[in-house]
């Protein structure tokens, strides 16, 4: 599992705003990759700061796929703030993305 | 369809019948589509594949896109196998992998995950088989007929990177185009086409099997029944079975000293003997008295009854000086009633095919043949009784069939009524004489394959001792004329 952090350093989850998310890619393949992309353009524009994305490589870690039920990649799961989401896809529908993440709106 | 091409690596399923269809097994390494409609019995199939591959050295992994894991073992649990045992001992592994429904699509994705799963676990305990069960669920999430190409090329080109020897199922309507359309693909896609089929023919369910077709492979071309049995799926490739008869055993009593004498010793073992006769003319009694003396030489014998109840059976037979009760406390006789309407003829020959594999009798007796008509279609009675004779042929089990002829004369064509003469080895008729004053039973032997026989009618009588000769019976002509012979050098 690698993580890239790019809000703070002390960043925790337990702080109030922060959003932890689980990104279930399958190696290098295209749409895993632009789903990369496009939730960090999605986190910096619209937490700044305030975000944690961990990377899972289903092909190199299985069993986190198993622990999860992640079936089709790419997938991401908000893990916090509670309650869980999960997004299929290479996230490309913005508006749609942010509805489920409950960014629309307000948040911004 | 029989090319004289080199024979392509098989893997046989050990399926009852089904390798003989396939003229081996599954191609090795390679995808077999399973299709049928909702409760053609396409994840027993997946799941025998599996439980009998982890049975003999090969590891299989199980894929389920529709049903929850926990529904899976215990499906395979009513057919016999402990998948959960199974799972333990790192033969199997179950994969649930069902779609949430709340999740939110956004753009392209890919089944890689369960891909991922599928691998991870397959290389975990070193998989041969995978079988993939309600590929069309997993197909439901594209909505996209080129998207489902591609992710089933996809699946398709990793399954043969694997070697993996497959099974994939899909769920079929036949009413749907679009549905039809898209398993054209995957017919197209797979090596291997197998198609079940559940209808209702005549209001009796029946289940046939076919082979689409099987690249670099000959394979039997007809529809096959199949029922689901105790311990998995049963096929009745009649053709192939017929092969493998046993030859006809020798003599067996018949129980009456009279007939034994008119046939030279005996019905043969292994042999199907016809008993005809109109209603009353003692059929039943003289299956009976065969079954009895079987029993009473230690033998077992099975009695399928589809006239009358087991009670009604063993009452109607003391009438006669019958008692079939010792025997069927000890264990040689065990009758099963049945109406032929119940279940239809596939559930009927499962039924009888499980019988003969767990009470292992020497002996069988149906009653009666003309009964069956009432199991759908004269089609389906003649099916049952073709499958059936050549099953217990293949066992070398005797069988006694009787048959209520139509008219008083009982001529040849309607010994039968449904017209399988050409596998019944002996045919009794038992008839009416009517003279001026009284009406009097004859015995005759229209035919003994492989024996001498008696060429006269013989008068019979039913009394409360059972079937009794006035007069003492004939042997067969040339016997009669040895016997003479003999008797008058002493």
């Amino acid at each position: 599992m690698s993580k890239s952090r790019n809000g703070k350093k002390n960043a925790g989850n337990g702080r109030r705003g922060h959003h932890l998310f689980l990104l279930f890619m399958a190696g290098n393949g295209p749409n895993s990759k632009k789903a990369l992309n496009n939730l960090r353009n999605l986190c910096r524009e619209h937490l700044k700061g305030r975000f944690t994305i961990e990377t899972v490589d289903v092909v190199k870690d299985f069993q986190a796929a198993v622990k999860n039920n992640i079936l089709v990649t790419p997938a991401l799961i908000l893990v916090a703030p509670l309650p869980r989401v999960m997004v299929l896809g290479d996230l490309s529908d913005l508006p749609k993305v942010l509805a489920a993440l409950r960014l629309s709106g307000s948040e911004l | 369809m029989h090319g004289k091409r080199r024979p392509i690596p098989k893997v046989p399923t050990q399926i009852a019948g089904l390798d003989e269809i396939l003229e081996g097994g599954l191609p090795r390494g390679r995808t077999t589509l399973v299709c049928g409609g909702p409760g053609s019995g396409k994840t027993v199939v997946g799941l025998e594949f599996l439980c009998r591959g982890a049975m003999a050295g090969e590891p299989g992994v199980f894929v389920t896109f529709e049903e929850r894991a926990e529904a899976i073992r215990l499906n395979a649990r009513s057919m016999g196998w402990d998948l959960a045992a199974m799972e333990k001992a790192g033969k199997i592994a179950i994969i649930e992998a069902r779609f949430p429904q709340v999740e939110v699509l956004s753009g392209d994705f890919d089944i890689q995950g369960m891909l991922a799963i599928a691998g991870g676990h397959a290389k975990r305990i070193r998989a041969k088989r995978i079988v993939m069960d309600a590929l069309d669920v997993l197909l439901r999430i594209y909505n996209d007929l080129n998207r489902e190409r591609n992710e089933l090329f996809r699946l398709h080109d990793w399954l043969i990177d694997r070697k993996l020897t497959s099974i994939l199922s899909v769920k079929t309507h036949h009413d749907n185009v679009k549905h039809v359309s898209q398993y054209e693909f995957l017919d197209f896609m797979a090596d291997c086409v197998i198609r079940l089929d559940h209808r209702v023919v005549g209001q009796v369910a029946t289940r046939r099997l076919r082979v689409i077709k099987y690249r670099g492979s000959g394979f039997g071309t007809n529809e096959y029944p199949y029922v689901f049995g105790e311990r998995g799926i049963v096929l009745f490739p009649l053709t192939m079975a017929e092969l493998t008869h046993q030859p006809l055993g020798p003599k067996v009593s018949t129980g009456l000293k009279g007939l034994d004498l008119m046939l030279d010793g005996g019905f043969r073992r292994a042999s199907c003997v016809l008993v005809s006769g109109n209603s009353g003319a003692g059929k039943t009694t003289l299956a009976c008295t065969f079954a009895q003396a079987a029993c009473r030489r230690g033998e077992r014998v099975l009695s399928l009854n589809f006239e009358e109840s087991k009670e009604a059976l063993i009452s109607g037979m003391l009438s006669a000086g019958i008692d079939l009760r010792p025997s069927i406390r000890a264990r040689k006789l065990l009758i099963q009633t049945a109406m032929p309407e119940s279940i239809g003829s596939d559930g009927h020959l499962g039924r009888t095919i499980q019988a003969l594999d767990s009470f292992k009798p020497n002996h069988l007796i149906l009653d009666a043949v003309s009964a069956c008509l009432r199991m759908g279609s004269e089609r389906a009675a003649f099916d049952f009784m073709m499958r059936l004779i050549s099953v217990v042929k293949d066992r070398g089990v005797t069988s006694i069939l009787t048959n209520q002829a139509k008219s008083s004369e009982g001529d040849d064509e309607e010994l039968s009524g449904i017209g399988f003469s050409s596998v019944v080895d002996a045919v009794i008729q038992l008839r009416f004489v009517e003279t001026d004053q009284e009406v009097n039973r004859q015995i005759f032997v229209v035919k003994s394959r492989g024996s001498a026989h008696s060429n006269r009618r013989q008068s019979y009588v039913i009394t409360d001792r059972g079937i009794e000769f006035p007069d003492r019976p004939r042997p067969p002509p040339d016997r009669a004329r040895r016997a003479g012979r003999k008797d008058g050098r002493k």
